[in-house]
């Protein structure tokens, strides 16, 4: 299980620019449907990238999936050589993007996302349509009864009495 | 209009299966409260899925 809580406090008290994505954006929205980790797009400038690994530091972030033991350490350096991360943490898996198909860079999505108040901190966080137009550009099969449930979420905005 | 396409039909037919009932109840709940269900959902998964593991070991 994700600590949702504790990781998007240390983002937020770290300073760092990002953005919620993903199934935590969609829960945000009002999905019911279970996500196991907490995706975000995060700013690539070098001051965010620096948050962004201290933010991480103290939760042992690790690249998910691969053998233990290898030298992985996320600094500035590494997610300045690289641009989506699976990893996991000891609060439990987050994917840390560079971009998203159908939305692009942080830069891109962040005029039209929103903020949203969470766990006493304030975070940015996909718009609904923003994110239906996200899973839809990604077309994944698994992708498409999300897609199907925040299209009926958005329904349920514009006619919330039908 | 443009024209539906086959995502568009998969999506429709998603949607008939959807109870609207929960995204309802779901949307009268704060964003945080969606969060802490959420962790609660997640949790509740995690100790199934290792009641089932333990269920397995003692299957002859």
């Amino acid at each position: 299980m994700t600590a949702f809580d504790t990781l998007l406090v240390a983002l937020t008290r770290h300073g760092v620019a990002f953005i919620v994505v993903g199934g935590a954006a969609a829960i945000a929205h009002g999905s019911a449907r279970l996500t196991q980790d907490l995706d975000i797009v995060y700013e690539r400038s070098s001051a965010n990238l620096e948050r962004l690994a201290a933010a991480l530091a103290p939760f042992s972030p690790y690249l998910r999936g691969a053998a233990p033991g290898l030298p992985f350490f996320l600094d500035r350096m590494t997610l300045q050589n690289g641009l989506n991360f699976t990893l996991t943490t000891t609060l439990g898996p987050i994917d840390l993007l560079g971009e998203i198909p159908g939305g692009g860079t942080y830069t891109d999505l962040v005029h039209q996302a929103v903020e949203i108040e969470l766990f006493g901190t304030r975070c940015v966080c996909l718009s609904l349509p923003q994110l239906i137009q996200a899973k839809r550009a990604a077309g994944r099969p698994r992708d498409l009864e999300a897609l199907a449930e925040l299209e009926l979420i958005q329904e349920e905005y514009d006619n919330p009495h039908s | 209009m443009p024209p539906r396409s086959s995502l568009d039909e998969v999506v429709e037919v998603y949607k008939k299966d959807i109870d609207r009932t929960l995204i309802r109840e779901n949307l009268k709940l704060t964003v945080e409260e969606r969060f802490r269900n959420a962790m609660a959902l997640a949790q509740f998964a995690d100790e199934l899925r290792c009641a089932g593991r333990k269920a397995r070991k003692r299957e002859p």
